[in-house]
């Protein structure tokens, strides 16, 4: 066992399952939406980011940039958010735009669960 | 491979990244979930983007002060936490960033890349050399001022320092690293097509055989120059294919056996390789009368052949019974130490004619000279010296001959990789005996003057532009003595001698200045740096060349000149 993988496999874990807790509901009303989920799958999307740097194989490659997707999404949703609150006014075109944002970085994180899953399997020991 | 530094900055900022997100996330999160009180008394929580915004200026330890509103008591702790959990791990961050500047393997990382790029950017022919010390830095230097390109491998780290301090009129690239890894030679180029030779030339016969062999195996195209002092190991260079072998002893025996049987190919000899064309009276060694050599290892035994072909009666003093015992049968080796007066006394050191002090000790060799000046004084005394850096005493010692062994060295692969001609040529003139010698050396002092010039030069396009090209439009024979012709009048002649043609397999020695030129040719000169300078003009000027050819100027216009039909 390696403990290195054991905490990238579960921050990588992690960051999928509070993007899907944070998605999961009715896209147009915000109230079934939490926001401190949210937060939590920015912070974890950004470990799991780190904890794919540096790694110089090809898979690791295309799990950096799906991180980095994640990251982007995600981000994207939360300064939607902002912007909707401070600057624009909240309506349904705006609470659907957070939604999708978040249902894209669901797929990027779910591109990368399988892609680590794939590796683990594939690896012998 | 290239950037492995850039991983490796990568891979070592992890850890502080993810303090300082962490520590971001606990502090905002706190401010979101802290109630507080706004101007008009009624409680309220801070959103994720003020407790952001906030966070931010408050890590950086800006201070815009407490927004949106004045904190209240439960808010200000939470954020005295947060300045130290923030200032923390920003200062770990830095902390790491300044470690990683100072990490030995990353600057090691960062310059194998910055060695790569220069390697990988350089398009010259170049030649690698293995092992940086005082020989290989005077070769260095003499090529460099040739424009000559050279990439350094080194073990030692210091000497590489050592080395950026040089000042080379090229740059000099260099590697750290050990040359029993094989990747080292591919990182130094070896298997580009501009790279010319390798040359190695380590005391250790072993190692010079290891780095041939590997430098062989990785591109046998390029030219191996190495070091090899013993017989055995000079064979194996031989069989696996190194393309020039030296042997610092045997140039010196056959400077001694040149010095005693012709006196005129030593001079030339001694000439190309950068001494003026003169012979001193203490060049002269003596002819009659015994001689005595002290040390009979490596230097001993090559001395041996070159003494015994050229007749003359010897007898070596060796401090180890062992090497003593090497000698074949027949051979006059006493046991004993060579600066002990008693050994000298039993050598009959009194009525030999000459001492030659060749022991691989600087110091044993200057008291040897010493005790057996004391004893006879009309001596000729002969020194070995190992290291330049001993050169200061040996001066003072008034010894008639001092033989340095690293110099030797030096001359002998300069030549061979800057001017491959004039190597070829010294062998080649060893076959001609001493009157052929001497006909050169009267030809050269007559006709040119007492220490000409040596100039290697090729008919071809790059070096004689206007000479090839009329050789080629008109297919008439040009003779040599065409380039002898002055440019200010085409019936005189310069001072020059062309001592040297190859032409592919063909080789001339002393060629008539009748011979064709023919394109390809590869030649040696002697002459003055007039002379030089009006044969490369003639040679790529077309002007110059119509005007020596003709014996007046070219009349035509200048559209008729470019297209060149004479």
């Amino acid at each position: 066992m390696n403990l290195e993988k054991v905490i990238a496999g579960f921050f990588i874990i992690l960051a999928l399952t509070m993007n899907f807790g944070f998605f999961y509901g009715d896209p147009t009303v915000l109230e079934q939406h939490n926001r401190y989920e949210l937060f939590a799958a920015i912070i974890v999307n950004l470990i799991a980011t780190i904890y794919k740097l540096g790694d110089k194989t090809q898979l690791g490659a295309v799990l950096l940039a799906t991180s980095l997707v994640a990251d982007i999404q995600l981000i994207g949703a939360a300064s939607i958010w902002a912007l909707g609150e401070y600057v624009t006014g909240m309506n349904t075109e705006v609470v659907t735009a957070i939604i999708s944002f978040s249902g894209g970085a669901l797929l990027a994180n779910i591109t990368s669960v399988v892609l680590f899953t794939g590796d683990v399997l594939k690896s012998k020991r | 491979m290239g950037n492995n530094s850039l991983f490796l900055i990568i891979k070592r900022m992890r850890t502080p990244m993810f303090v300082l997100v962490i520590t971001f996330a606990i502090s905002i999160l706190g401010m979101v979930l802290i109630p507080g009180v706004d101007d008009q008394g009624r409680p309220y929580h801070l959103s994720f983007f003020d407790a952001f915004y906030f966070v931010s200026y408050m890590a950086t330890t800006i201070g815009f002060g407490e927004s949106p509103y004045t904190f209240t008591y439960p808010q200000k702790l939470w954020v005295a936490f947060c300045i130290y959990l923030t200032v923390i791990g920003w200062f770990y961050a830095i902390g790491a960033i300044i470690t990683l500047v100072q990490d030995k393997v990353l600057a090691a990382q960062i310059a194998l890349a910055q060695f790569q790029r220069k390697i990988r950017k350089m398009e010259e022919p170049f030649i690698i050399f293995v092992g940086y010390n005082s020989m290989t830095r005077q070769i260095i230097d003499h090529l460099s001022k040739d424009g000559i390109r050279s990439v350094v491998i080194e073990k030692d780290e210091e000497k590489i320092k050592e080395l950026s301090l040089e000042n080379y009129t090229i740059e000099v690239p260099a590697l750290a690293g050990d040359i029993r890894d094989p990747k080292i030679f591919k990182t130094a180029g070896i298997h580009k097509r501009n790279c010319r030779a390798v040359v190695s030339l380590f005391n250790d016969d072993a190692m010079n055989l290891h780095v041939a062999l590997s430098a062989k195996l990785m591109n046998k195209h390029v030219m191996v120059v190495v070091e090899a002092t013993q017989d055995e190991y000079g064979q194996n260079l031989k069989t696996i294919g190194a393309d020039v072998v030296e042997n610092p002893f045997k140039i010196v025996a056959k400077r001694v056996y040149l010095s005693l049987t012709s006196p005129s190919l030593l001079m030339i000899e001694q000439w190309l390789y950068g001494d003026p064309l003169v012979l001193r009276r203490k060049d002269r060694l003596p002819k009659e009368g015994k001689y005595i050599v002290c040390g009979y290892g490596r230097m001993g035994t090559a001395l041996e052949v070159g003494l015994r072909r050229a007749g003359i009666d010897y007898v070596f003093i060796e401090a180890s019974p062992e090497k003593a015992a090497k000698a074949r049968r027949g051979e006059k080796v006493m046991v004993g130490d060579a600066d002990d007066k008693k050994i000298l006394l039993k050598a009959d050191v009194q009525e030999a004619s000459c001492i030659i002090a060749a022991t691989k000790d600087d110091l044993l060799n200057l008291s040897i000279i010493m005790a057996a000046k004391r004893i006879n004084p009309e001596i000729y005394t002969i020194a070995r010296e190992n290291h330049l850096a001993d050169t200061v005493v040996f001066k003072a010692a008034k010894i008639d001959r001092v033989i340095m062994l690293e110099t030797l060295m030096i001359n002998k692969t300069y030549n061979v990789l800057a001017r491959p001609l004039a190597d070829r040529f010294i062998r080649l003139m060893a076959y001609r005996g001493e009157s052929w010698g001497k006909k050169v050396v009267d030809l050269m002092k007559n006709h040119i003057n007492n220490n000409p010039d040596t100039l290697e030069t090729r008919i071809d396009e790059e070096h004689a532009y206007a000479l090839v090209r009329h050789i080629e439009e008109t297919k008439e024979e040009v003779p040599y003595s065409i380039l002898y012709r002055r440019r200010d009048d085409w019936r005189k002649e310069n001072p020059m001698l062309i001592l040297y043609i190859r032409r592919g397999e063909e080789e001339h020695l002393l060629p008539d200045p009748s011979l064709p030129i023919r394109i390809g040719d590869e030649i040696l000169f002697a002459g003055t740096k007039e002379a030089f300078e009006d044969m490369e003009y003639i040679m790529e000027n077309i002007y110059e060349f119509y005007y020596v050819m003709q014996g007046k100027e070219c009349e035509l216009s200048l559209a008729c000149k470019l297209t060149l039909d004479f």
